[in-house]
């Protein structure tokens, strides 16, 4: 435990240093210090992992805070890794991203600040196992997050994404305090340790509690409808804040699911559905909006949202499994999620670097105005192309794998005795395949259309790859997500340790030896396809030996003075799709018509809105909006009444004292 | 091992036949006398003879696509019962890994098109994709539900559907043969999804993706879709061979089998003319139907009477 408050100390002493620096070195002192506290974190996180024992130590913190534990149980230790090496790489990748904003005034400073409050923060919400404490490295940690976003501050749009993503955290707050007053209310302690256990499984108190968890965590999450402020602030935050937010951030949402759901010991087939229900609705809903977006962080965005939902179908089929007591859907569904949270935070990441790199490029975040990128940006492309194969679940990329964990337990979780749980589950692989499909849709749509093709509107004739500093991360990203791909029998098994919490020990687990094995099998085919591809190719080369290649432009079907402009685009790419599924969006479109005999100015343009936002944020928020404006008669700027006010309160407040009290 | 080659020969050499007897068939209907059925194979031996032409528009993508796509397609048959009624690799939710892997060809025949900066392939692509998103979901309700009726999660399940359903399992193998037929139309673009033989840009699917593939590479690609087309009359014909017959009784099934879908194909195609795309959907959305009746009826089989 030594080792975790040392590498902890390093990351707040790396913080307090880059403020002093020099603009200059800032970045490399927060690199530094992320290196080594990494280092020294997975330490720890990895023995427990691997020894299986936990560790933990009780501090002493203030009077009004009391002792707080400290605690690296199986589930910590796993996120622990995650947001520890994730984490480093963001910083990493950060150094080569910021390098155009120095120099220019902007407040570095702040932002290498609380990005290392972020990533100690993280660290700290998987590891604090007291009420309080942990409260408070929350709230340090939405509003860390909320000054990274608002980096470019300056711009009106990036600012009220900041604004809305702050708000939304708050009511996650509201929520996971809640829940927290009600476990506490019933075990009598602030500690995480006397939580568990402490409410009746499957009692109405219990479900009550896990729900008010499962929607504060979730607003962090993204799960939908708590969505909203996802699709706004990832395009606002600076590439890395994105990759970390999207990629790590959010994983602390499904980590608090998670240890709620330890709390709450067996679930109810109530919540399970539930939990399923809305997990099934945020992957398609996540998936059809990204389709919609051309914008290519919102994009990815509402794909985080997609995967989101992936993990807690995941999830969501574990605490089915517990609940009908099925092992085989307890074991894959909870082994399947918490690989995903692995698995995305690797692809998620690597793709927002990519995005980020021809963003700091080409300026442009539109997919419309690109095209072409690869021949100008090869690594890039190739590490997009990478993580969007790994996104959409295709082997032999790590997506795959606990994709298919999660199928497995579907498949095989469907029991004797109950025929709506059939009916569900068979539904639910039905929606997940779906998702499948419509990810690779939207990946072949962004991918093609921005690396591919030629030039659609911006000029690359400037365009350079970046700098190897921004290169090194996403290589290391792309390796992991082929190495897991290719090797996921060691993954799943390391996956399966903190599923054994809420599984029940790892005995029960030789059951299910033979899937096991048939993965390690899997891994074995995977290297033949290699060498099958390899031998094509090499085939391939050997036929083309000898033969005359003729260079010439595209076919145009006969016309042979094709533009870059009559290039098919992303919007009718996602046409023929969308206008399929037409009730499910909301369409603005802006048209100015030409009118004159030589018309001189005309557009087309059109946009989807969110229909959650639409039809109930808005709505929502203009209804408390005509709500409040009657209260605004109060606040007349007369010093007199406001003290009256007081005076009222305190009457009112002493009457109703003396009443309840007495 | 000498089954294993078996299946691999006729997995690579059986699909030109195929298309032959598809085109002898619509030949027939014509009136015409047709190209023999070895044509095909003296295509593609002609093609693997020539250079290509290549786009300066295009990058690696478009150079190893066929190639890709071709290792995908083999890849995803080994997790298929083929002429011998087994799989060369016999795995446990097979169907997962099968379709996740075509799916890998597929997400590079996508990227290729859009690779060239055609005016005219990204709009193939976009079809191709649009309707894959709702045959797969279709596939794996199908699959999903044969798996729980019959407690195997391989392919084998497919056998077992007559001793686990008694009379209802004519109906659900009925209904699967539906669904899979829908789909080999689907995947393999034939009328009436689409027109391999259409000349107008403009209503072409899987055709039009391809518009910028010359040479070796096209010579690839029409084995792939040939040998994907392959894979889906083996499972039709897998659902149909009983498990009882001996070996070479139902490898000689299994190719008369291929030998009438690919008739009906042919007759299909000569008998109608491909559907507008506004009606295409309607026609995948069978598929949909098709399987969700697979589904009640096994959870009626199971859970209910």
């Amino acid at each position: 435990m030594g080792i975790y408050f040392l590498s902890l100390g390093l990351l707040l002493l790396g913080a307090l240093i880059s403020v002093v620096v020099s603009e200059k070195w800032k970045l490399k002192v927060c690199t530094v210090s992320s290196l080594l506290s990494t280092g020294l974190m997975l330490l720890p996180a990895i023995a427990v992992l691997l020894t299986g024992m936990e560790l933990g130590q009780t501090v002493y913190m203030s009077p009004m805070v009391g002792y707080v534990d400290f605690r690296i149980d199986l589930l910590s230790a796993f996120f622990l890794t995650v947001i520890s090496i994730m984490s480093f790489l963001g910083v990493l990748y950060a150094n080569g991203y910021m390098k155009p904003y120095l120099g220019k005034g902007m407040n570095v400073s702040s932002h290498c600040f609380f990005l290392m409050m972020l990533i100690a923060s993280m660290i700290m919400v998987v590891t604090v196992q007291s009420a309080i404490f942990f409260l408070i490295v929350w709230e340090i940690m939405s509003l860390s997050s909320f000054f990274l976003v608002i980096f470019e501050g300056e711009k009106k749009e990036v600012l009220n994404a900041g604004i809305k993503y702050l708000i939304y955290m708050h009511l996650s707050m509201i929520f996971i305090l809640a829940a927290m007053v009600m476990l506490d209310a019933h075990a009598g302690s602030l500690r995480f340790a006397d939580f568990a256990n402490s409410i009746t499984p499957g009692s109405t108190y219990a479900n009550i509690v896990f729900l008010l968890a499962f929607i504060g965590f979730g607003i962090k999450a993204g799960f939908v409808p708590f969505h909203n402020w996802l699709p706004d602030a990832h395009p606002a935050a600076p590439s890395h804040v994105s990759g970390i937010m999207s990629g790590v951030m959010i994983k602390t949402g499904i980590y608090g699911i998670l240890r709620f759901l330890l709390f709450i010991g067996t679930p109810s087939k109530l919540i399970s559905y539930i939990v399923l229900a809305i997990a099934v609705v945020s992957a398609l809903y996540g998936v059809l909006y990204a389709i919609t977006q051309h914008d290519i962080k919102r994009l990815l965005a509402y794909h985080s949202i997609e995967n989101i939902g992936i993990i807690g179908i995941g999830i969501g089929v574990g605490m089915l499994g517990l609940a009908y007591g099925n092992q085989f859907a307890a074991v894959f569904g909870f082994t399947g999620a918490i690989l995903h949270v692995l698995n995305h935070s690797i692809f998620k990441e690597l793709l927002f670097f990519a995005a980020g790199s021809a963003y700091i490029k080409t300026h442009t975040r539109n997919i419309e105005l690109l095209g072409g990128l690869i021949k100008k940006m090869p690594y890039t492309a190739l590490l997009f192309i990478i993580g969007s194969v790994a996104i959409c679940g295709i082997p032999p990329f790590n997506g795959f794998v606990s994709e298919f964990l999660i199928y497995a337990g579907m498949i095989k979780g469907v029991p004797a005795s109950s025929m709506s749980l059939f009916i569900v589950l068979v539904l639910s692989i039905a929606a997940l395949a779906m998702v499948g499909t419509m990810a690779m849709l939207c990946f072949t749509k962004a991918a093609g259309i921005m690396f591919l093709g030629n030039p659609r509107g911006v000029n690359l004739d400037n365009v350079t790859e970046v700098s190897r500093v921004m290169i090194t991360p996403m290589t290391i990203l792309a390796f992991l997500t082929f190495f897991i791909g290719m090797f996921p029998q060691y993954f799943i098994m390391i996956a399966m340790v903190p599923a054994s919490m809420f599984t029940g020990g790892l005995a029960s687990l030789n059951s299910l030896g033979s899937l096991y094995n048939m993965v390690g099998e899997l891994s074995y085919y995977f290297f033949l396809f290699f060498i099958l591809v390899a031998v094509l190719l090499g085939l391939r080369k050997l036929i083309g030996i000898g033969k005359e290649n003729a260079v010439h432009t595209t076919w145009g079907c006969g016309y042979d003075r094709a533009n870059n402009h009559m290039q098919y685009t992303a919007s009718s790419y996602a046409d023929l799709f969308i206008s399929t599924l037409k009730p499910l969006f909301k369409r603005v479109s802006h048209i100015k018509k030409p009118k004159e005999l030589f018309p001189k100015e005309a557009y087309y343009e059109q946009e989807i809105e969110d229909i959650e936002e639409a039809y109930i944020v808005k709505p929502l928020i203009n209804w408390d909006e005509k709500f409040l404006t009657k209260f605004e008669r109060i606040q007349n700027g007369n010093i007199q009444q406001y003290i009256l006010f007081g005076l009222i309160f305190l009457i009112l407040a002493i009457i109703g004292m003396v009443y309840f009290g007495g | 091992m000498a089954i294993s080659l078996l299946n691999i020969l006729i997995l690579l050499l059986a699909p030109f036949l195929m298309i032959g007897v598809i085109k002898k068939t619509k030949a027939f209907w014509a009136g015409r006398k047709g190209v023999s059925i070895w044509q095909p194979m003296r295509d593609f031996i002609r093609l693997m003879k020539k250079g290509s032409v290549i786009s300066e528009t295009t990058s690696w993508v478009f150079k190893y696509t066929p190639v890709i796509g071709l290792g995908a397609v083999i890849f995803a048959a080994m997790f298929v019962p083929l002429a011998t009624g087994q799989a060369i690799v016999n795995l446990p939710f097979a169907f997962v890994i099968f379709s996740y892997v075509l799916g890998l060809g597929k997400f590079f025949s996508l990227l290729s098109a859009l690779d060239t900066g055609s005016s005219f392939e990204g709009m193939g692509a976009s079809r191709e994709a649009c309707f894959s998103t709702i045959v797969e979901p279709a596939f794996f309700i199908a699959l999903a539900s044969i798996a729980a009726l019959t407690q195997n999660y391989s392919f084998e399940s497919f056998k077992l559907i007559l001793k686990n359903a008694g009379g209802y399992g004519y109906i659900i193998i009925a209904l699967a043969v539906v669904t899979l037929f829908i789909m080999l139309l689907i995947e393999g673009c034939r009328v009436p999804v689409d027109d391999p033989t259409t000349h107008l840009e403009l209503t072409m699917i899987h055709e039009v993706m391809i518009l910028d593939n010359s040479g070796v590479d096209l010579g690839l690609i029409t084995w792939s879709a040939g040998i994907k087309m392959f894979i889906f009359e083996a499972l039709i014909a897998n659902l149909l061979i009983p498990l009882s017959w001996p070996l070479w009784v139902s490898v000689l099934a299994f190719l008369a089998i291929i030998f009438i879908l690919a008739v009906i194909i042919g007759t299909v195609e000569s008998s109608m003319a491909r559907f507008r795309m506004t009606h295409v959907f309607e026609f995948i959305f069978l598929m949909s139907i098709t399987a969700l009746l697979i589904l009640a009826l096994v959870t009626y089989r199971v859970y209910g009477g």
